[in-house]
C-alpha cells in the first residue's frame, strides 16, 4: 500500500498546493543567492504540514541540485552539523560543476543546553559555505534562533486555506476512484487546520478498504491537539486494526521517532497484561530498534519505512487479547535522566579519577574498582578519606561513595 | 606521610623483574628492553594478569624512566569517540621520539573493543609511522583483532595467575601493610578472583577495611561488589512483576551505570546458579536462548533498555507458565 503522500507528491514547484508567494520568494533568493547578492541563507518558517519542506525537496529535484537534508532536531543529525562545517560547506562547488543545497530542517528542535556549539556551528555553515543554506522551523521568534535569524531571508509559510485543502482532496478522490461527500471534505480539512500534510493522511485512513466516503464515517475524525499530540498519537495507534491505520497513526505525529519509540516501550506493559502479548510486542519493538541502530550505523535511511513498521504494526498486531484502556504515562526514562543528571555526573567524575590512577578504561573502572572504594570507605573512612585525596576527589564524590557526613567531620577535627 | 592509595595501583610492578608470572613474556620483554628495539606487540589475555603493567614496565625500561614525550597510553573503550583517538595517535606516532631510543611507544588498551573499521585505520597508522613509533596493543580476546593487524605484531598471550603465586603476593602486601589474615581468608580470595590479580588486590584491601582477613570479611566484600539488584529484577519478573522488574533495570542502566552488556552478563550468572527461584532447568536454557539472541540485539540496537526489557517480558512468561 503506497502512501497518498508519496503518491501525490508534487513533481514541480508549479505543482505545490498553496503558499504561492512563500514558493516564488524562495525560487527568488535561490536564484539571486547564486549571483552572490543576498543574505547567505533562507530560513522557511510556519506550522507544520504546509510545505516548507517539501518546496525545497522539489526545487532540488526539478533544478538538479544536490540535497543535503539533515534534520536538526535529531541527535544523530545535530553531531553530522557539527562536522559537516569544515567539509561540503566550503567546497566551492559552484565551478565544479555539482550544484548543491544544504537543508537543515526543524532547527527549532535544538536545545541550547544540550547541543552546545550547534548553533555556532550552523552560523560558520552560513558564513563559511559557497552554496545556499535553506532552514525551517515552526518557530522562528525563539530566542535561541536570534542569531541565525538575523542572517536568513525570512519566508513565511501559511496555513493552507480549507477550500484549496477541500479541492485537493477532491481530485484525489477523483483520481482513486472514491465517491465522497463533499461535507466529509470540508469536515476534514477543518479539522486538519491548514495542515494539508495530514489531512491527505485522514482522506487514506478514512477510504481505505473502502469505494465510498460519507459525512458519518469521518463526523467522530478527532481534533488534532497540536500540545498533547503524543497521546492522540497512542490511542490512535495501540486501536488500529490494519497495519496502514497504525502506520499512518504515527505519521501525524510532530515528535520524533525516537522518541515515539520510548512512549510506546513505556506504556506496552499497561496496555497488555498478557505474557505473550507482551513478548510479541516488545520482540517487534527491539526488533525496530535494532533497525534504528543499522539507520545509524549505515546512514541508510531508506531503512525508516520498515523500522516504523516494526515499531507500529508490529508492536499492535497479532496480540490476543484487545489492549487495555489506561491513561498513557510518560516515559520515565527521560524523568529518571533527568532526575538523576547530578548524581550521575559524580558518579562519572569519580569513573574518570579511576581510569586515569588505575589505567583502566571507565566501563571497567565501574565494575572492577568502585564497589571495592565503596567498601573501603564505608568501612574505614579515614584512610577512605585518604585514598580519596589520592584520586583527587571531592566531598561530594566521597558522600556518593558512602561516606557519612557525621564520620567526616570527625575526621576533619 | 604519603597519602593511602588503591593498593591494586600502589603494588604494581615498576620494573619487568619484579612481575609475577608470564615468565616467558617477561624473558622475551627483557630482551627487548636490552637491545632497545621492539616490533608492535599484541598482549592478550584474561584481566588482571598483567598486561598493561608488562607495557609500563617495558617502556620504562627501554626509555630509562624518560617516557615525557616518548610514551602515550590510551584506551579504545571510553567513550571519547574512537576519532579523537584515531587522531591522539596520529599526532603521537608521526613525530620523532626525544632521546637516545629511535622510536616512542603508544600503549592502546582494551583494543578489542575497537570495531573493524577502526582497526583497519589503526592498521594503515601503525604501518605508516612504524619508523617512529611502536604499538602495544592490549586486549582480552585476540580473535576480536582483525587478522591484518595480528599478522604486524608479536603476539604474547598472558595466562591466568597461578593461586602460588597469587598468595605469595597477597602475603607480601599484607607484611608491608601489617594486614592480618588467616590461610582461609587468602585462599577465599584466590577462589572469587579466578587469576585476576587485581581483582585479588581489590578484594584484599577491602576486606582488610572491614577488619580481619578471613572468609567471612571476603565473602562480605564478593556480595556487595556484585548489584543485588540483577537477581532482585529476574526474582520480580519471574514472579510477574514486570513493570517493577523494568523500574530495577532502569536503575541499574540509568542510576549504577551499567552497560546493557554488562547487566546481560551478570543476569546469566544469576539464572545459571541461582537456586533461590524455582527455575526449572529446561526453563534456564530457554532464557539462556533469549540472552544469546538479546546480546546481538543490544549489540546491533540503539537502546539497551528496550532491549532487555524483551528479555524481562520472557522471563515473565516463562514464570507465569510454571506457576499454574
Amino acid at each position: 500500500m503506497r502512501l497518498w503522500l508519496q503518491k501525490y507528491r508534487p513533481r514541480t514547484i508549479s505543482e505545490i498546493i498553496g503558499n504561492n508567494s512563500a514558493v516564488n520568494q524562495f525560487v527568488d533568493w535561490v536564484s539571486k543567492r547564486l549571483k552572490d547578492n543576498v543574505k547567505k541563507a533562507a530560513l522557511l518558517y510556519g506550522p507544520p504540514g504546509v510545505g516548507k519542506s517539501l518546496t525545497v525537496q522539489v526545487y532540488a529535484e526539478e533544478f538538479g541540485f544536490d540535497l543535503i537534508e539533515l534534520n536538526a532536531s535529531d541527535v544523530r543529525a545535530r553531531e553530522q552539523i557539527m562536522r559537516i562545517v569544515g567539509t561540503v560547506a566550503s567546497q566551492p562547488t559552484l565551478f565544479g560543476g555539482i550544484k548543491r543545497l544544504i537543508f537543515l530542517d526543524e532547527i527549532d528542535g535544538i536545545e541550547p543546553a544540550e547541543d552546545k556549539g550547534c548553533i555556532s556551528a550552523i552560523i560558520d555553515i552560513i558564513n563559511k559555505s559557497s552554496c545556499p543554506i535553506v532552514l525551517a522551523a515552526n518557530d522562528p521568534w525563539d530566542p535561541k534562533l536570534r542569531p541565525i535569524r538575523d542572517l536568513c531571508t525570512l519566508i513565511r509559510y501559511n496555513k493552507i486555506r480549507s477550500p484549496t485543502i477541500v479541492k485537493f482532496l477532491k481530485e484525489i478522490c477523483r483520481k482513486e476512484g472514491i465517491v465522497v461527500e463533499d461535507r466529509a471534505l470540508t469536515l476534514i480539512a477543518e479539522k486538519a487546520d491548514g495542515d494539508l500534510r495530514s489531512a491527505i493522511i485522514d482522506l487514506q485512513i478514512f477510504t481505505e478498504g473502502r469505494r465510498y466516503l460519507r459525512f458519518e464515517d469521518v463526523i467522530w475524525l478527532p481534533t488534532r491537539n497540536r500540545q498533547y499530540g503524543v497521546f492522540d498519537v497512542l490511542k490512535e495507534l495501540f486501536w488500529s486494526k490494519t497495519a496502514l491505520q497504525a502506520r499512518l497513526a504515527i505519521e501525524k505525529s510532530l515528535i520524533d521517532y525516537e522518541t515515539l519509540k520510548l512512549w510506546i516501550h513505556e506504556n506496552l506493559p499497561l496496555i497488555y497484561s498478557d505474557f505473550n502479548d507482551l513478548v510479541r510486542a516488545y520482540d517487534m519493538l527491539s526488533k525496530a530498534d535494532v533497525f534504528f541502530g543499522r539507520m545509524n550505523k549505515t546512514q541508510n535511511w531508506d531503512l525508516l519505512p520498515y523500522t516504523l513498521e516494526f515499531m507500529t504494526a508490529g508492536v499492535i498486531l497479532g496480540v490476543k487479547k484487545k489492549p487495555e484502556f489506561v491513561k498513557y504515562q510518560f516515559p520515565q526514562k527521560l524523568l529518571l535522566i533527568s532526575s538523576t543528571k547530578n548524581s550521575r555526573r559524580i558518579r562519572d567524575e569519580i569513573l574518570s579519577a579511576l581510569s586515569e590512577k588505575c589505567r583502566i578504561s571507565r566501563r571497567k573502572a565501574l565494575t572492577e574498582m568502585l564497589p571495592y572504594l565503596k567498601t573501603i570507605i564505608e568501612e574505614e573512612p579515614s584512610i577512605g578519606k585518604q585514598i580519596g585525596e589520592w584520586l583527587n576527589l571531592n566531598e561530594d564524590h566521597l558522600k556518593y561513595l558512602g561516606l557519612k557526613a557525621s564520620k567526616l567531620k570527625k575526621i576533619n577535627i | 606521610m604519603a597519602l593511602e592509595a588503591l593498593w591494586a595501583e600502589k603494588y604494581r610492578p615498576k620494573k619487568l623483574d619484579e612481575m609475577v608470572n608470564q615468565k616467558e613474556i617477561i624473558e622475551r620483554l627483557k630482551q627487548f628492553a636490552k637491545a632497545k628495539a621492539m616490533p608492535h606487540c599484541l598482549f592478550a589475555g584474561p584481566p588482571g594478569t598483567g598486561k598493561t603493567t608488562a607495557a609500563l614496565c617495558l617502556a620504562n625500561e627501554i626509555f630509562e624512566g624518560e617516557l615525557a614525550g616518548n610514551f602515550l597510553e590510551l584506551n579504545a573503550s571510553d567513550e571519547r569517540g574512537i576519532n579523537v583517538v584515531r587522531e591522539d595517535i596520529k599526532n603521537f606516532a608521526r613525530t620523532i621520539s626525544i632521546g637516545k631510543v629511535s622510536f616512542k611507544i603508544l600503549v592502546l588498551d582494551e583494543a578489542d573493543n575497537m570495531t573493524s573499521d577502526a582497526q583497519q585505520a589503526l592498521r594503515r597508522t601503525m604501518e605508516r609511522y612504524s619508523e617512529t613509533c611502536r604499538f602495544i596493543l592490549i586486549c582480552n580476546y585476540s580473535s576480536k583483532i582483525i587478522e591484518p593487524i595480528q599478522s604486524r605484531t608479536a603476539i604474547f598471550r598472558f595466562q591466568p595467575l597461578n593461586h602460588e603465586d597469587i598468595i605469595r603476593y597477597l602475603k607480601h602486601i599484607c607484611k608491608c601493610e601489617n594486614i592480618n589474615y588467616n590461610e582461609d581468608g587468602l585462599n577465599a580470595i584466590i577462589e572469587v578472583s579466578e587469576g585476576d590479580m587485581r581483582k585479588a588486590i581489590n578484594t584484599l584491601q577491602a576486606a582488610a577495611a572491614i577488619g580481619f582477613v578471613d572468609e567471612k570479611s571476603v565473602y562480605r566484600v564478593v556480595g556487595r561488589a556484585e548489584p543485588k539488584e540483577v537477581l532482585e529484577m529476574i526474582k520480580l519478573a519471574w514472579s510477574g512483576k514486570f513493570i517493577e522488574a523494568r523500574n530495577k533495570l532502569r536503575e541499574l542502566l540509568i542510576n549504577y551505570g551499567l552497560s546493557g552488556m554488562d547487566v546481560l552478563k551478570q543476569l546469566h550468572k544469576e539464572i545459571m546458579k541461582t537456586s533461590s527461584l524455582p527455575i526449572t532447568e529446561e526453563d534456564k536454557i530457554k532464557i539462556a536462548d533469549v540472552i544469546g539472541e538479546v546480546s546481538y540485539r543490544v549489540i546491533e540496537g540503539v537502546d539497551d533498555e528496550i532491549q532487555l526489557s524483551y528479555l524481562l517480558a520472557n522471563i515473565a512468561l516463562l514464570g507465569s507458565k510454571s506457576q499454574r
